[in-house]
């Protein structure tokens, strides 16, 4: 039997490998072949007289990702507060643990499965502003703007006045008596949210990282950063979080920098940040031209953002940032939850030539552009993604979705009332994407391992499920690794994981990828895994072109490595199921980059897409028995983005 | 009725106005006055200074020093000025925030260090916050549906049969199928085997029995047939290796308890009368 199995595989590698030059694609599907019974031989054989098979057991490499959210907000963050949230640090990080808890809007709320981890990640400009705090200063009320908000609340209309302090907030309009660093309201609310990390953090068990966010919001243009902390509180509490507004604070990234330094060399702490929401940024995230001198980026800026910025969020619940259908026209997955409407609290409208500078992909193809230039890569990041929800609920699924405030909590008319509304336009709440987490490939779970991890960008982004995803890159990889019984071993030992870098090309090789993903196991099939390959032409213009490597159900990757036939559907939308009766629970293959130049700088990523499922707007039409407006979407694709493997001459 | 009174715009109007009228009043009656002083003391000036180099682990220049009093002054301005005309009073936000600063005032409330034997005490009282939990290294056999359309049913009669002769040694490379996440699980909890396999699963898994082949176990990716290995049971560590965790539970519960005291103490100054719910408040149960 084992003999004949081997000999089998072998032959359906063979056959696959000659039915396409770009895939030696050997998915589950595609190899299910008659493998054989079992007979007395094998029987026999299964049973030699040799000690325990354990090739594995002093392996140090991870062997599981970890699932966790870097970006959740609570009532200490101002916005939060006035959007009606109850729920502190605490109760956050009760939450991710896999607790039961009352939401602010008093429903029960629990997630399916505990998370790995959690960064509760306050704004820095007011920390609590809202509802906290010990010494606080009510000269706000004796402001114009906070008498109005205050009414505004008292009178049920706390979604219009937290838009409205955003919206101050970005034109740098807040009313003295906001608490700033240095004044007792905001040391004690510092204080706190480092307690509740401290006290919930179980090395091993359950990681919370002591942050916040840096939400520099430069007229209304989301250019938000969450920092994150390696260390304890001993040494997180030698400082407070930088700020955006002046006297104290700036929006300047490059200012944050500085204040990163300058904490990692007073302190002694190590800490990172990573940046979201490109596509609420109007151009600014993933600049060419500084929106803040005018100039064309240096190499000291993009020295500083390749060390501070080693991560980038790629997808949450304000929209998915890999990329655009204006800058993907042949990517059919392009058009995936897009916000694409304005800047952050639509004062200002999108303009087509805004894109290429907010999202995740022509960020990455405009890096390779930079690192020609300047000699350094500024955008030289991996992916993960995270929730922002500002509900303290870490709670993305799709048929267990809280919403991005407490106002879009589960209720009747959530999806039908309006989330941010301006004379330039509206953004409704059926429009909140129930998205996502960010995977991490610790070799175990503790605050130094993640933080390690994340800094080494061994990491990927989900929309929500937790599928099981790995990537290698090296120049050997050959078809029979993607069935080796443990992958990663092969993996690790024949090249990088995603995050990683490739360069001294062998004479005449190109280079190979072992790819693989397994799906939740309590979600939806796999419909795809592609590779999205972007380099820089010889021509300085940067291109990018995607590979379908692994496809479901037996279907065929054509000569130009796509495959176009769609993988079906078995949503029923009217009572919110889907069956897994099409797509693949598990993939695995070795790729070979068919198009290489070894003179040119490229990248590597994967997307693994999942067979199409209910979105949440189906639960909760289901679940309120209400009808959805039309143009809302019913049903989602929900995928996974990879770290990518860069390729340097 | 009175809150609908408050909701009409009208009204609202009229107590703006009252507001700004009374405001406008006070600024003119200050200009006509002896003006009331605002110091910025020489400790507050520190304060500020030391705010400023809380964020930047530096002194602020004087420049900077300057702007930070100015703000200060401001704020002092306004806040005085507001509050003189009220506009402090039936504030829910104010109120909030009072209450919360009570409820940190109870929280802050200085728990003494523990002793030894109040820390044992807790402990042994609440062994179940301190037990470590159970962990399982055990190796599997997976037979992957999709690569075995035809024949699933079947390859696991033969493996089950094959198996019910195994034991630790038997080799069984051969018989299943790769898994992306390998065949050996080391010193894995329930939650770390749920968290890859799903929920049943791992029950299953974590009820069985040791040194012997187990299966078919479903999951959503298809059959796994198990072999457990080593079970750790999970116990209540010793005082001495989980002392700072057992500390620092035992002040949280001392603090929710003095928090829980001072409600109770402040509540009971007070008689509280609630009247019946008017039926138009109470949202009536869909059938």
């Amino acid at each position: 039997m084992m003999f004949r199995l081997s000999s089998i595989s072998g032959a359906a590698l063979a056959g696959v490998c000659a039915a396409s030059v770009f895939a030696t694609t050997v998915t589950a599907q595609n190899a299910a072949t008659d493998i054989g019974t079992l007979d007395k031989e094998a029987a026999e054989k299964a049973f030699p007289a040799k000690p325990p098979y354990s090739p594995y057991a002093e392996r140090n490499f991870p062997t599981r990702p970890y699932f966790g959210d870097t970006h959740t907000h609570t009532s200490y963050s101002m916005d939060a507060g006035a959007f009606g949230a109850r729920l502190g640090p605490k109760d956050a990080y009760r939450f991710a643990k896999g607790e039961e808890v009352i939401a602010s809007s008093g429903q029960r709320a629990k997630l399916s499965r505990p998370l790995d981890f959690l960064v509760v990640t306050d704004h820095s400009d007011g920390m609590g502003f809202f509802p906290q705090l010990i010494g606080g200063d009510p000269g706000l009320l004796a402001t114009p703007q906070g008498r109005k908000w205050y009414d505004e609340i008292n009178s049920g209309k706390g979604a219009q006045a937290a838009i409205d302090i955003i919206t101050s907030f970005g034109k740098g309009q807040l009313p003295k008596g906001f608490p700033t660093p240095g004044t007792p309201a905001y040391r004690s609310a510092w204080r706190e949210t480092i307690k509740a990390a401290e006290e919930a953090n179980e090395p091993g068990r359950f990681t919370a990282f002591i942050g916040y966010e840096w939400t520099s919001n430069a007229a209304g243009n989301n250019l938000h950063r969450n920092v994150i902390w390696r260390d304890n509180g001993a040494k997180a509490s030698l400082v407070e979080p930088f700020t955006t507004q002046p006297p104290l604070g700036s929006p300047n990234p490059r200012d944050l920098w500085k204040w990163m330094a300058m904490c990692e060399e007073k302190t002694g702490a190590e800490i990172l940040a990573l940046a979201h929401n490109g596509n609420l940024s109007n151009g600014r995230m993933f600049p060419i031209i500084e929106s803040f001198n005018g100039k064309r980026i240096d190499r000291e800026y993009a020295e500083n953002r390749m060390r501070w910025e080693p991560l980038y969020e790629a997808t949450q619940i304000k929209g998915d940032g890999e990329t655009h259908p204006f800058l993907s026209p042949n990517d059919e997955f392009a058009n995936f939850e897009r916000w694409d409407k304005g800047n952050l609290d639509l004062t200002e409208v999108k303009k087509p030539e805004m894109l290429e500078f907010e999202y995740t992909r022509s960020a990455l193809r405009n890096g390779l552009k930079m690192e020609a230039e300047l000699g350094v890569n500024p955008y030289k990041f991996g992916l993960v993604g995270s929730t922002d929800a500002h509900t303290a609920l870490s709670a993305v699924e799709e048929d267990n979705f809280f919403g991005k405030t407490s106002s879009s909590e589960p209720s009747a008319d959530r999806a039908t009332h309006p989330f941010v509304k301006s004379e330039k336009g509206v953004i409704m709440g059926w429009e909140q994407t129930a998205s996502g987490y960010a995977a991490v490939w610790a070799a175990e779970n503790t605050r130094e391992a993640i933080f390690d991890a994340m800094k080494r960008r061994e990491t990927y982004a989900t929309t929500g499920p937790r599928m099981v995803v790995r990537f290698f890159g090296g120049w050997d990889f050959e078809a029979a690794d993607a069935n080796q019984r443990m992958p990663a071993r092969i993996g690790y030992t024949k090249g990088v994981p995603m995050g990683g870098d490739l360069n001294n090309a062998p004479g005449g090789k190109s280079p190979t990828f072992l790819v693989a993903a397994l799906k939740d196991p309590i979600g939806a099939n796999l419909d795809r895994i592609q590779v999205i390959k972007g380099w820089l032409a010889k021509d300085g213009q940067t291109q990018e072109r995607i590979y379908d490597v692994a496809v479901s159900g037996g279907r065929k990757i054509d000569a130009d490595g796509r495959s176009r036939t769609s993988v079906g559907n078995t949503v029923d939308i009217a009572n919110a199921t889907w069956t897994n009766s099409i797509g693949a629970g598990e993939m695995i293959t070795v790729w070979k980059d068919p198009d290489f130049d070894p003179a040119l700088r490229s990248f590597y990523y994967l997307r693994v897409i999942e067979i199409p499922t209910p979105r949440w707007t189906a639960y909760d039409a289901k679940y309120f028995g209400i009808k959805m407006p039309a143009e809302a979407a019913m049903t989602t694709t929900e995928r996974a983005y990879t770290s990518p493997i860069w390729y340097t001459p | 009725m009175t809150i609908r009174l408050l909701r009409e715009p009208l009204l609202q109007f009229l107590v703006l106005g009252a507001i700004l009228f009374a405001l406008y009043g006070l600024v003119d009656k200050r200009s006509a006055e002896p003006s009331e002083k605002i110091v910025v003391s020489a400790s507050r000036i520190t304060n500020l200074a030391d705010g400023f180099a809380r964020t930047w682990r530096r002194p602020p220049s004087e420049e900077e020093l300057r702007g930070l009093i100015e703000n200060d002054i401001r704020d002092e301005v306004f806040y005085r000025a507001g509050r003189a005309a009220g506009l402090d009073r039936d504030d829910v936000v104010i109120r909030r925030r009072v209450r919360q600063k009570m409820e940190f005032l109870a929280e802050e409330i200085s728990v003494p260090e523990a002793t030894e034997a109040q820390l044992a005490d807790f402990l042994s009282s609440n062994p179940e916050r301190f037990r470590t939990e159970d962990r399982l290294t055990f190796h599997q056999l997976f037979l992957n549906p999709s690569r075995r359309t035809d024949t699933i049913a079947r390859d696991v009669e033969q493996v089950r049969t094959v198996l019910s002769r195994g034991d630790a040694t038997t080799d069984t490379a051969g018989l299943g199928d790769p898994f992306l996440l390998g065949e050996e699980f080391h010193a894995v909890s329930l939650r770390d085997t749920a968290g890859t396999f799903g929920d049943s699963f791992a029950r299953q898994v974590f009820s069985a029995e040791q040194g012997r082949w187990l299966g078919p176990i479903p999951s959503s990716f298809g059959q796994h047939f198990i072999y457990i290995r080593e079970r750790t049971t999970g116990s209540v560590p010793p005082l001495d290796t989980i002392r700072p965790a057992v500390a620092r539970q035992w002040a949280d519960a001392r603090r929710t308890e003095a928090e829980q005291k001072l409600y109770r103490s402040l509540r009971d100054r007070y008689e509280i009368t609630v009247e019946a719910m008017p039926t138009q408040a109470v949202l009536v149960a869909r059938p």
